[in-house]
């Protein structure tokens, strides 16, 4: 095809098209900026109209040859007819080096056919338009390097040909750019789900309100869901909605930095529930007005959940702590005490021993023997008391219960108390229960003799005293009721007489149901008395079941 | 057999109790001997020492248990008596396998504390005339020649004379000699009393 090597095409219809925010790549100036009105060579005036302008002389040639942008024209079989310095310091090519070439040449081979083609589709239906839209070009430097370019096709139609006009971009910083700011998009995107944070924007003037899609999420609303600010009033927890507002109002305050920061809870709009929402944003402010309100909002529900486990934990800790220490304590005291008890009853005995072999007052020996009574009396109680401080080192077994209580009774009907009647009322069928078998029978006794005294102080003659063991089908549990022929208790009686340090009798340091109560307590079941006035005093424990 | 004087060994930190029970337990008429550390103890005491030991549980330097395990280490065979201020259960059962003759509470009746001690003395006396016994076996039996016990060992089997001669190719008339002999060394007075012995010196068979 024969081309007329000095055609100079009519380009004042037409504009560079930059893609992009493609940089030029020569900061050459530029003469003029704006609508330009390009004439011939030959002078001919655009459009018919007459000269005005100094600038309308500048030629095409000065101008392509003075634009910062790599311009090349080109026909539609791809010869270059034209390039400017900027194209030219681009690929590395002379001015008389370039005309000889194909466009095709100045990109790299792997994509030369594709060009072709592409270059051949374009003279079908040339439009103004940049090229490879969205795609990443490649150009190809005389040094066969690869450069980074946008391109911007500007056809030009001239009778029935059409020639180009191509320009080149330098996109190497700026896809650099574009590159890194959709990773940190996708950064800042990941980062926000996995913090779990919502986003909201709230604009203050027309009160018109922007949430995320996790942010909706968060709500318990539908992706569609119609956003107004009534609307999340009403979502608010109403006891919370003050101190939210609160928070707003300090945040509003044009006198403040506009920092936003509440916690409060809200009812998921899905499922109902009340979640916790940490809240944090700023606000804007224009000529000391606040017109938008910005911010992530987080569900910390189960934070606010694990928080408050902590803190419970934390505190039974230091509960535990204290009792250990006070246990301890008082354990060190009873050891230091029972020591010289021991001794107290055994030089009491020696004592005893040695007026058996001599004439001696009657009241003497009594007296000693008293002392050796009251010192064993001491050191019961002093061991009843280091058992109670033990019990949490507790071991439970499965063990039967109708046995266990047989064998208490027993045990207090040898040790002195055995003024009364026992009457079994046994479950033989009842399945084995979760406890310490020597707690449990001291509980029992503890309680028996206790009706003995009690039976003994009100001077009822030797009775009943009936223990029942049976299930307590509401509860699922072993129940234990020792029921005795005495007085009985009234309401107030009942009621305090599990204090520590509580008594009706003459001796004692009334102990012994706090501690049969705690140790129940201790093995998971629990000791009350039934108040019943005149026909005897009724006390019930619980133990849980083994299976 | 030697006639020994048994002495009943208190070890306890509180000088009170040592003195108390010392006090006590000497009104019985028994030697009493009192140290305030388990360490003191293991000083004064060897494999002869006979008797009993009332040992408190809690001391300050080496407890109660330690110092029943240091005893049984040492093989100083003497029935323990323990002592503590609390009766916990779980204690007392280790004490008690572990080989202890009893488990008292502070304060500790004088009728309790006589009753054990007469116990443990017994024990203990037991213990020692059962050790003095297999001393005195194994040295009867270590009297024999080599084939007498070769003959001896095959004769509490329970195998005739006849085939005791063949298994050690003697004679009939050699393995009755041997036997009298044994017999009359070790004073058995029949072969269910050889076999006794045999047992009682550790030759076996169990």
């Amino acid at each position: 095809m024969s081309v007329c090597r000095n055609f100079i095409p009519d380009l004042s219809a037409h504009e560079f098209v930059r893609t992009r925010k493609g940089k030029p790549l020569c900061q050459r100036s530029i003469a003029g900026r704006g609508s330009i009105g390009v004439s011939y060579g030959t002078g001919v005036v655009p459009n018919g109209e007459s000269l005005r302008n100094p600038l309308e002389k500048l030629s095409f040639n000065s101008l392509f040859d003075a634009s910062a942008e790599a311009l090349v024209l080109a026909d539609s079989d791809g010869h270059i007819l034209m390039s400017n310095p900027a194209a030219q310091e681009l690929f590395g090519y002379s001015k008389e080096e370039l005309l000889k070439l194909q466009v095709e040449m100045l990109i790299p081979h792997r994509l030369r056919e594709h060009h072709r083609r592409y270059r051949e589709s374009y003279a079908q239906r040339s439009e103004k338009r940049p090229m490879g839209r969205g795609r990443d070009l490649v150009a190809l430097h005389r040094d066969g390097s690869e450069l980074q370019v946008d391109i911007g096709l500007s056809p030009i139609r001239e009778g029935d040909q059409l020639y180009t006009l191509i320009s080149f971009f330098d996109a190497t910083q700026n896809r650099q750019a574009q590159r890194a700011l959709q990773e940190s998009e996708e950064r800042l995107r990941l980062a926000e789900h996995a913090a779990g944070l919502g986003v909201f924007d709230r604009d203050l003037t027309t009160n018109a309100l922007h949430w995320d899609e996790r942010s909706l999420e968060i709500l318990g609303l539908e992706h569609d869901a119609q956003i107004t600010y009534e609307k999340f009033q009403a979502i608010t927890f109403p006891d919370d909605l003050p101190i939210r507002l609160a928070a707003l109002e300090r945040a509003l305050d044009p006198d403040s930095v506009g920092e936003y920061k509440a916690e409060f809870r809200i009812i998921r709009q899905n499922d109902g529930s009340v979640r916790w929402i940490a809240s944090t944003g700023k606000v804007i402010f224009e000529e000391g007005r606040a017109v938008r309100i910005v911010g992530v909002m987080q569900d910390v529900t189960e934070q606010k959940q694990i928080d408050s486990r902590l803190r419970e934990q934390r505190a039974a800790m230091e509960l535990l702590m204290k009792r250990q220490v006070a246990s301890q304590t008082a354990s060190a005291i009873a050891h230091e005490l029972n020591q010289p008890l021991a001794a107290l009853s055994a030089y009491s005995e020696v004592a005893l021993h040695e007026l058996a072999n001599i004439e001696c007052p009657e009241k003497l020996s009594r007296a000693l023997n008293r002392c050796v009574e009251q010192a064993h009396r001491a050191g019961k109680t002093l061991h009843e008391l280091m058992e109670f401080l033990q019990r949490g080192d507790l071991v439970v077994e499965a063990i039967d219960l109708n046995e266990t209580v047989v064998e208490a009774v027993n045990i207090t009907h040898s040790d002195g108390y055995d003024s009364f009647h026992p009457k079994f009322e046994l479950e033989p069928e009842l399945p084995p229960v979760l406890a310490n078998h020597l707690q449990v029978q001291k509980v029992v006794a503890n309680l028996i003799r206790n009706g003995v005294e009690a039976m003994r102080i009100a001077g009822v003659p030797i009775a009943a005293i009936s223990v029942r063991v049976q299930t307590l089908k509401e509860r699922n549990m072993a129940l234990v009721t020792v029921e005795d022929s005495g007085p009985g208790l009234d309401a107030d009686l009942a009621k305090r007489i599990f204090d520590p340090f509580f008594t009706t009798k003459s001796h004692g340091i009334g102990m012994g149901l706090a501690i049969s109560r705690a140790l129940i307590e201790a093995n998971g079941g629990e000791l009350w008395a039934d108040p019943a006035e005149g026909v005897g005093a009724v006390f019930h424990f619980t133990l849980p079941f083994a299976s | 057999m030697m006639i020994l004087h048994p002495t009943v060994y208190i070890v306890d930190d509180d000088p009170a109790i040592r003195d108390s029970l010392s006090l006590m337990i000497e009104q019985e008429d028994l030697s009493v001997m009192t140290f305030e550390c388990a360490e003191d103890f293991l000083a004064a005491c060897n494999d002869s020492s006979f008797g009993c030991a009332i040992i408190d549980i809690r001391m300050p330097g080496m407890d109660g248990m330690q110092l029943q395990e240091e005893l049984s280490r040492r093989s100083i065979l003497l029935p323990v008596i323990f002592l503590t201020g609390h009766g916990d259960i779980p204690m007392s059962v280790r004490a008690i396998k572990s080989g202890a003759q009893d488990f008292l509470t502070k304060p500790v009746t004088r009728e309790k504390l006589l009753a054990s001690v007469r116990s443990a003395l017994q024990s203990g006396t037991q213990m020692l005339e059962k050790i003095e016994r297999i001393q005195h076996t194994r040295s009867l039996l270590a009297d024999l020649t080599e084939r007498e016990r070769e003959v001896m060992m095959l004769a509490v089997l329970g195998h005739p004379n006849k085939e005791i001669a063949r298994r050690l190719g003697i004679s009939h008339r050699t393995v009755e000699i041997h036997k009298a002999k044994i017999m009359h060394k070790t004073g058995a007075v029949n072969l269910l009393d050889l076999a006794r012995l045999v047992q009682e010196g550790g030759l076996g068979p169990a």
